[in-house]
């Protein structure tokens, strides 16, 4: 990746780091980190050290931002996630809120300590990032293109707060980018390395510029005032005239279009945001339409709806109900994650895909995709994984691929993101010649050279939330700690199996449901809460099912007893009701702090357990996401067995593979804020065991005794 | 802040045993990027199950109602977690941990078993556990693969046939056993091993053990 780089960067200088994509800008900012083994596999030679000493000596001395927003978010409340490097140095826990507030403060972010992480935009959750790097009073900041899938205003936002903490604190700055200039201002030096990583010049920005300006534009680099690339066109002939549309003809159409995204959050409770309402699109051929607003304001949702993927109030058209064939002639879709999109196992393969499930001419396909790889600098590694491509060559193949089957419609989710000059051009370039051969193109993007070429533009606001329901009254058992619940839950086990026959069952079960009324009283202030009993109900329904199924195998098993048998569904119900009530008022972020500070639980599994936990809603998103995905390639399931098993390996795989990824980022940006040294962490909050909790216990604890009473009696 | 060129390597090389890469030195020296693999694995797995649903949710309420035992052959799917975790990371306690994880994340949004799953979950991770410590963490082909899929049955058995069927005679209670052991060995060993092998050929693992074997596999 790299070799022979010698780079010493003075205390106090504002580096700017440049290069073309895959130019192992990156790996560079993770050597400087001392992260270079945290996720990252190869040979390392050379040495590093900063102030004389190896990276990371000093937990927090170096603090980094990734480019991903989110990708380094530990903690559900934004305090807490300022706190984590502190709580891993073993910083006083009293010290902590003030210092949080002051790093927030130093951001720009003025919300409470309690504020949802999920609830912030991308730049206020890139902001979040540089507050946690900060509270670690760092002396060197490095930024891995922390602007690059922000809107320009929210882009602005971070890089003002930026130059503001560098300035105040007197950093020393490495900022990875490859626009260069909105960050001239800011910088003192700027470092570009070509596509082998070498350094091919290094110096102050206007000299650098005056320079090689031309020399860096042609090796990709976004340089200002040199006029944005053209797109790279195919040959007119490579795609030709689908005879199917003529130009304007309406190929899709979202009218007052309202997305409800719906997720099912750890609680068990389904969270309901409006990610778009009231959107007219009109897709239609030959033309192309982009979708802008700033992030969070439903562009990607948009345009997943528009593909059909979601269910959408406004619909015109029934995607939905297409078979997987049918959606693939009508929509290609080119995911924001890339390697999304990649099913076969090499290049020309994944390029033919769709056109095979659809039985296109196999000899006129193999020709177009091998014209198109070739216009994309592709046909060499046509034989080659497409897995193991660098993630700006599997942007390229997943445009590429979107446009071999001649689809009517072509969506592409940010397609620009993250690309240098030459692959803008090449990006642009396919999906410029799509639209010219008479496909309906749609993109959604915050980059204005993409939104300057567009026939039409859809401009997206952030979307206003139905107010939150009135607080309610929170019922007693939500008043306990999640250890107590869990505890309160398992002691239907040992009630079930004391228990003596059905007779003795229904006394227990009796007793659970009287014990029901306390635990979900609700006293004090506020609105009465909703759905308590219809949510046990809910729950109970295939919990008796299971039941029953258990009471008629041992009927069948046991000798045909009509006695034994309800004993057994009677002991299924006791068993499982506890879990019932109990369960859903189990609070999984408080768990990971519970588990270590109450049962002595090794802290850093503890904290990765409420990071993983935190996340579980976006690994269901991913989950239906790649199932889409496959879908509109026309690979999606049919009725058949196989198909549906090859599926659900599919997805099995994808999403791990997506996991796998995530995992690894988090496990940088937590090392960089001491994670791996934390053996003696301390806890911004204190979890308590309450006189509540051991309520909870000693009531749950009341069916056991009687199911013992009951081998007295029956 | 300097970097400079060298020719000092860092890092040891892999330690292996036979043609199996190990994880690195110290065994219980658990990198960061190790255990958020382990939880992370464990929650995607939790949720994948209920994707998985629509493979078995069907056949498994009629096996139910017809002949219980025979549900057996479906449990590999619930063990899956413990087999993957263990062959990704290769350090004591992945088995175990990851399957435990796994559990906790299909029991938080709601399953009509409630904390039974845990309690299950830390048994089937136990076994899977055992079995990869038969071979003192040192083999990580399909014999231990199916030796961890086969050995999550027997401990979950056990409770299962304790609190749920303990009426039914013994040949019967056996004979779910059998089918258990059947249904680890080829969908949670087989199945988690092809699993973790189609990871690793992904490029995904490149960080593991797994991932240093393929990329050897790949350069000779």
């Amino acid at each position: 990746m790299l070799r022979d780089l010698d780079l010493v960067v003075e205390p106090g200088e504002r580096v700017l780091l440049v290069g073309p994509s895959g130019s192992g800008k990156s790996t560079l900012l993770r050597a400087l980190a001392g992260l270079l083994e945290t996720a990252d596999a190869g040979e390392r030679t050379g040495s590093m050290s900063i102030d004389g000493h190896a990276p990371g000596a000093r937990p927090g001395e170096v603090g980094l931002v990734l480019q991903e927003p989110g990708a380094g978010v530990v903690a559900s409340t934004v305090g807490r996630d300022v706190a984590f490097g502190l709580e891993n140095v073993g910083a006083d826990p009293a010290s902590m809120p003030g210092r949080a507030r002051a790093a927030l403060d130093a951001v720009g972010l003025h919300m409470a300590l309690e504020a949802p992480t999920a609830s912030l935009s991308g730049g206020e959750t890139q902001r979040l990032a540089l507050a946690g790097a900060v509270a670690m009073e760092p002396s060197v900041l490095l930024l891995d293109e922390p602007t690059a899938m922000l809107d320009p205003v929210s882009a602005a936002s971070v890089r003002r707060v930026v130059s503001e903490v560098v300035e105040r604190e007197g950093l020393t700055t490495v900022v990875v980018e490859h626009l260069l200039e909105p960050w001239l201002p800011f910088a003192s030096r700027i470092v570009v390395l070509d596509d082998g990583g070498r350094i091919i010049a290094d110096g102050e920005p206007a000299r650098v510029l005056a320079e090689h300006g031309q020399r860096l534009a042609d090796e990709g680099v976004w340089v200002p005032g040199v006029a944005p690339p053209e797109p790279r066109l195919l040959d007119a002939d490579v795609l030709g005239r689908p005879a199917h549309t003529a130009d304007g003809t309406v190929v899709a159409e979202l009218l007052d279009a309202r997305v409800v995204r719906r997720s099912l959050g750890a609680d068990g409770r389904v969270r309901e945001v409006v990610a778009v309402d009231g959107a007219d699109v009109t897709m239609r051929a030959g033309q192309s339409t982009v979708l802008v607003g700033p992030s969070g304001s439903g562009k990607s949702t948009l345009l997943a709806a528009v593909a059909g993927f979601l269910p959408t109030e406004g619909r015109s058209e029934r995607f939905a109900e297409l078979t997987t064939t049918e959606a693939a002639r009508e929509v290609a879709w080119v995911p924001q994650w890339p390697s999304a999109a990649i099913v076969a196992g090499t290049v020309l393969d994944d390029m033919l895909l769709t056109s095979r499930a659809l039985g296109l001419d196999e000899d006129e396909a193999w020709a177009r995709a091998e014209r198109i790889l070739d216009a994309v600098g592709l046909l060499r590694l046509a034989g080659a994984d497409p897995r193991h491509l660098s993630g700006g060559e599997q942007r390229r193949l997943s445009v590429a691929t979107s446009l071999v089957h001649r689809p009517r419609m072509v969506l592409a989710d940010e397609p620009t993101v993250g690309q240098d000059r030459r692959t803008w051009a090449a990006v642009m370039g396919l999906l410029e010649s799509a639209r010219r051969a008479g496909t309906a193109l749609g993109i959604a993007t915050h980059d204005p050279a993409v939104v300057a070429g567009a026939d039409a533009v859809v401009s997206l606001q952030t979307v206003g939330q139905p107010p939150p329901p009135p607080r309610q009254r929170r019922p007693l058992a939500a008043r306990c700690g999640p250890l107590a619940l869990l505890l309160g839950a398992m002691l239907g086990v040992p009630a079930g199996i004391l228990a003596a026959g059905w007779q003795g069952g229904l006394a227990v079960l009796a007793v659970m449901v009287a014990l029901t009324v306390p635990a979900l009283w609700a006293p004090g202030e506020g609105a009465r809460p909703r759905g308590r009993v219809r949510g046990i109900l809910l729950r109970m329904i295939p919990g008796l099912l299971g039941a029953v199924s258990v009471g008629w195998s041992t009927w069948l098993l046991a000798d045909q007893d009509l006695g034994v048998a309800l004993g057994a569904v009677t002991r299924v119900l006791v068993i499982i009701y506890p879990s019932a009530v109990l369960i859903r008022y189990v609070d999984s972020d408080r768990l990971g702090d519970h588990l270590a500070q109450l049962l002595g639980f090794p802290a850093r599994p503890a904290v990765a357990l409420s990071a993983a936990l935190q996340r579980l809603h976006t690994f269901g998103d991913t989950w239906s996401q790649l199932g889409s995905i496959r879908r509109v390639r026309g690979i999606g399931p049919s009725r058949s067995p196989v198909s549906v098993l090859r599926h659900v390996w599919a997805l099995t795989i994808g999403l791990l593979v997506r996991t796998l990824g995530s995992a690894a980022a988090l496990a940088v940006a937590m090392d960089a804020r001491g994670f791996a040294t934390a053996y003696r962490r301390t806890w911004a909050t204190r979890a308590r065991w309450r006189a509540a909790d051991s309520l909870l216990v000693v009531a749950a604890g009341v069916p056991v005794l009687v199911a013992v009473g009951t081998r007295q009696l029956f | 802040m300097t970097t400079e060129s060298g020719t000092r390597t860092a890092g040891a090389p892999p330690t292996r045993a036979g043609r199996f890469v190990l994880a690195s030195r110290p065994l219980l020296g658990w990198r960061t990027v190790d255990i958020l693999t382990v939880a992370f694995l464990g929650v995607a797995i939790g949720i994948a199950m209920w994707g998985w649903g629509i493979l078995y949710n069907g056949p498994l309420t009629a096996l139910g109602f017809t002949f219980r035992p025979a549900m057996g052959l479906f449990v590999g799917m619930w063990f899956m977690a413990g087999v993957v975790g263990g062959l990704v990371v290769r350090r004591p306690g992945a088995a175990l941990a990851c399957e435990v994880v796994a559990a906790l994340a299909s029991m938080l949004p709601g399953t009509e078993w409630g904390a039974t799953v845990l309690i299950a979950g830390v048994l089937q991770g136990l076994g899977a556990e055992l079995g990869f410590a038969i071979f003192r963490y040192r083999s990580w082909g399909v014999v231990a693969a199916v030796t961890a899929g086969a050995l999550s049955a027997p401990l979950e058995w056990l409770y299962e046939i304790y609190a749920y069927f303990p009426d039914w005679s013994t040949q019967w209670q056996l004979v779910y056993l059998v089918m258990m052991v059947i249904s680890g060995v080829v969908i949670a060993g087989l199945g988690g091993l092809a699993l973790v092998r189609a990871l690793a050929r992904t490029g995904a693992l490149d960080a593991f053990p797994p991932g240093q074997e393929r990329r050897e596999a790949h350069a000779v």
